[in-house]
């Protein structure tokens, strides 16, 4: 019945293993993009409604606003992704800039190779 | 009060942020000499300003809702400030101003400082944000915004230390924030509210089983944000590359805002005091541990950086422990640690501008050179070891008389000697810098110029001036603590006593 | 870069003022149908960055300049800024809705969101180019 959630809940854990386990700095940053995206399936699917309407009245609707209230899907998950994918675009602009820069500075992508800072 | 104050803390540094790269354009063009920087300290002198316009009515008693757009909460996004809000708002707002007058000499020798500039304020929009907002998925967004430019402020300089420090915070981090992303989510199903206050009221209709996941996953993601123990690994080598008046603004402002996250999310939202005892007890791990990596350092700022995990270790001793003195004296701590450790901070950068090194290796007997800077660090070396007269004591003396009085002595003892270990390790700065045999290149190194020594100087007389009246300073942090007792009322403040 | 084979080309000069069109279609709808500033801003952006892989960074250039996307992508902020400021003149809460609402499902209606997403729509855009320019510039480094 409740596919997606599961299928959420399987993405924030292959995203935790991919940051956990991987040894790639591209990889890390796949991770973590896999890990917000099952939050964000999550998120979404907390807001459907099978059957239901986009949320979004157009002029025939607006004669029926409790019906229609009544059959719409919630838009706020909607709105809450929609903020959250803007900010993970900006993790995922930055992260893969500093990794051309890690990548220029070590010539490594290995995440274990960037330890110069400890000594 | 200013009308709309609260908006405009947050409006004034985001405005100055846009606004920032047309004015670096336009100074360039026509010539004019350091416009960028002069604009900068104007906007945070202002945003200060409007911060304290906000004090009379918080300090009266009075929580300050506002709604944007005109929506009521819970269905609008409102900023409520109460006096937990007021006392980080005012110290971001302080940091954030001192940290720049200081910046103004300690970057001039960097390019791009367009960029620098615009992220600083949004570091500090975004810190404003998450300190006024009564809106929980708010306060993510803003605390991305934070994280986000701070990401891009330890990498400033490009080089490798910054670069590789850099990318371990990002990933860690953004890890933080998924977790607590998810946290939001996991709410949101629950009860259908994103208002702090609504959620609070209606979290304390559901059964505590259902509310654990989500409590964990916040404390967890904040845990990252604020560097306790387990989760502490990127805070020493963000810290170490970022420059110094980056680090003086993380380790002053953006633990603080960290904290009263923490706080927040626990004590209000959850309700949840009694997991009090179990941030105690990570405090408590959090101070030894960071105390003790704190002695086996050879560069100043990393040791100032595990030194500031220590300190955090102090404040969630005393919040966790829940009593009224032990959370007078853990915000009166955290007032204190975001004085202390921005200018120990500043000196650092100091010691880098003149020498070009914090290796305490390869620095020594610069008494000499900087008789005031080396006495200023005696100052903030003292007053974070907690010796009087100076207000690291008084904050640490209350939370010692907190943790005997809630029935854990063995708190107060660890506290004790995590003190002495404090101490220890800045005397080992202080001979390895200061003292001891000075290195032939280092002759002619000069003393601070003015303007860096000034916020050093004001910070140095406030850790003084509360050391000798630790009264006033608890009279600041009385409100704050109040306001994290009494979540009800911030509960009906803001919902209008429904 | 240097940019790709004549097919490529000429699709994409084919292509690119449909896709810029259709962005700025989704921006100025937002009010109206789904998407808004933010999607249409990256279809807009990618209208751009599509002409860029065509034609090489030189070319793109010449048709928006680093510094100018630098300066729109700051007037798209301020942009909605002084929109949420200019609330507060009008004697009402930041950002509310103070302005004509016009009639419902018409272009020209809503009162300051169109205004809103016209500005979210440019910041988007200006933003992703940007993050795109940077990162060529950062290869561009390794080049020399």
């Amino acid at each position: 019945m409740d596919f997606n959630y599961v299928i959420a809940m399987l993405l924030v854990a292959l995203g935790l293993y991919c940051l956990l386990l991987k040894r790639n700095l591209i990889k890390l940053i796949i991770g973590l993009v896999v890990l917000t995206d099952g939050i964000h399936l999550f998120l979404i699917s907390l807001g459907y409604r099978s059957g239901g309407a986009a949320a979004i009245v157009s002029g025939e609707m607006f004669s029926d606003l409790p019906g229609f209230a009544a059959q719409a899907v919630d838009p706020i998950p909607q709105a809450l992704v929609l903020t959250s994918i803007v900010i993970n675009i900006c993790i995922l602009a930055l992260a893969l800039s500093l990794t051309i820069y890690a990548y220029r500075h070590y010539g490594t992508l290995d995440p274990s190779k960037l330890r110069r800072l400890k000594e | 009060m200013i009308s709309h104050a609260p908006i405009l803390a947050i409006l004034l540094p985001l405005f100055a942020a846009f606004l920032m790269p047309v004015i670096g354009i336009l100074s360039r063009r026509r010539g004019i000499k350091r416009a960028r920087e002069w604009f900068a300290i104007a906007v945070v002198l202002a945003e200060f300003a409007v911060v304290a316009s906000m004090l009379p009515a918080v300090w009266g008693g009075q929580v300050l809702v506002y709604q944007l757009g005109g929506w009521q909460p819970p269905w609008g996004v409102n900023l409520a400030i109460d006096g937990l809000n007021l006392l980080v708002a005012l110290i971001v707002a302080g940091i954030g101003t001192l940290v720049m007058i200081y910046s103004f000499v300690y970057m001039e020798r960097d390019t791009g400082l367009d960029q620098y500039y615009t992220l600083f304020l949004l570091i500090v929009a975004g810190m404003m944000g998450v300190a006024l907002t009564g809106d929980i998925f708010n306060l993510y967004v803003f605390f991305e915004i934070m994280c986000i430019s701070s990401y891009a402020l330890v990498a400033f300089r490009r080089k490798w230390q910054s670069i590789e420090a850099s990318i371990k915070y990002m990933i860690v981090s953004s890890l933080g924030t998924s977790f607590i992303l998810l946290g939001i989510a996991l709410l949101y199903g629950l009860v259908g509210s994103l208002n702090i206050a609504d959620l609070a009221q209606k979290l304390g209709q559901v059964s505590p089983s259902a509310v654990i996941v989500p409590l964990a996953l916040f404390v967890t993601g904040l845990g990252i944000k604020i560097a306790v123990v387990p989760l502490h690994m990127w805070m020493p080598d963000a810290y170490q590359a970022a420059p110094s008046a980056v680090a003086a603004l993380f380790s002053g402002a953006t633990a603080t805002v960290g904290i009263y996250a923490m706080v927040r999310v626990v004590y209000t939202l959850f309700g949840a005091f009694a997991i009090g005892i179990m941030l105690a007890a990570l405090g408590l791990v959090t101070m030894v541990i960071g105390a003790l990596m704190a002695l086996a350092q050879r560069d100043l700022k990393r040791l100032l950086a595990y030194s500031g995990i220590s300190q955090v270790g102090y404040v969630l001793l005393g919040i966790g422990l829940g009593t009224v003195l032990g959370i007078q004296g853990g915000l009166f701590h955290l007032f204190n640690n975001a004085i202390y450790k921005t200018m120990l901070f500043m000196i650092a950068g100091a010691i880098i501008y003149r020498v070009g090194t914090s290796n305490m290796d390869q620095l020594g007997g610069l008494w000499k050179n900087m008789p005031v800077t080396a006495t200023l660090f005696v100052v903030g070396a003292l007053a974070i070891s907690g010796v009087p007269p100076f207000n690291g004591f008084a904050s640490k003396w209350m939370i010692y008389v907190a943790g005997i009085e809630a029935g854990q002595p063995v708190f107060t003892i660890i506290a004790l000697i995590t003190s002495a270990l404090t101490l220890a390790y800045f005397l080992k700065a202080l001979n390895s810098i200061f003292l001891g045999q000075r290195p032939k290149h280092l002759s002619d190194v000069k003393e601070t110029p003015l303007p860096m020594m000034f916020p050093i100087m004001l910070l140095a007389v406030l850790c003084v001036v509360f050391g000798v009246l630790p009264q006033l300073g608890i009279d600041i942090v009385r409100p704050a603590q109040e306001a994290v007792m009494n979540s009800g009322g911030y509960i009906s403040a803001v919902l209008g006593g429904a | 870069m240097a940019g790709m084979t004549v097919i490529v080309r000429t699709i994409t000069r084919l292509l690119f003022p449909f896709t810029f069109l259709f962005g700025a279609y989704i921006v100025l709808h937002g009010h109206l149908t789904p998407g808004g500033g933010f999607p249409g801003g990256v279809i807009i952006a990618a209208s751009v960055v599509m002409l860029l892989l065509a034609y090489g960074i030189e070319r793109a250039e010449t048709k928006v300049s680093f510094l100018q996307a630098e300066v729109l992508e700051s007037i798209g902020g301020l942009a909605i800024v002084v929109l949420g400021l200019l609330s507060l003149l009008l004697g009402v809460a930041f950002l509310q809705n103070k302005f004509p609402l016009g009639e419902l499902g018409q272009l020209f209606s809503a009162g300051n969101l169109p205004l809103l997403y016209l500005g979210v729509g440019i910041k988007v855009a200006a933003g992703i180019l940007l993050i795109f320019y940077a990162m060529l510039f950062a290869f561009r480094g390794d080049e020399k």
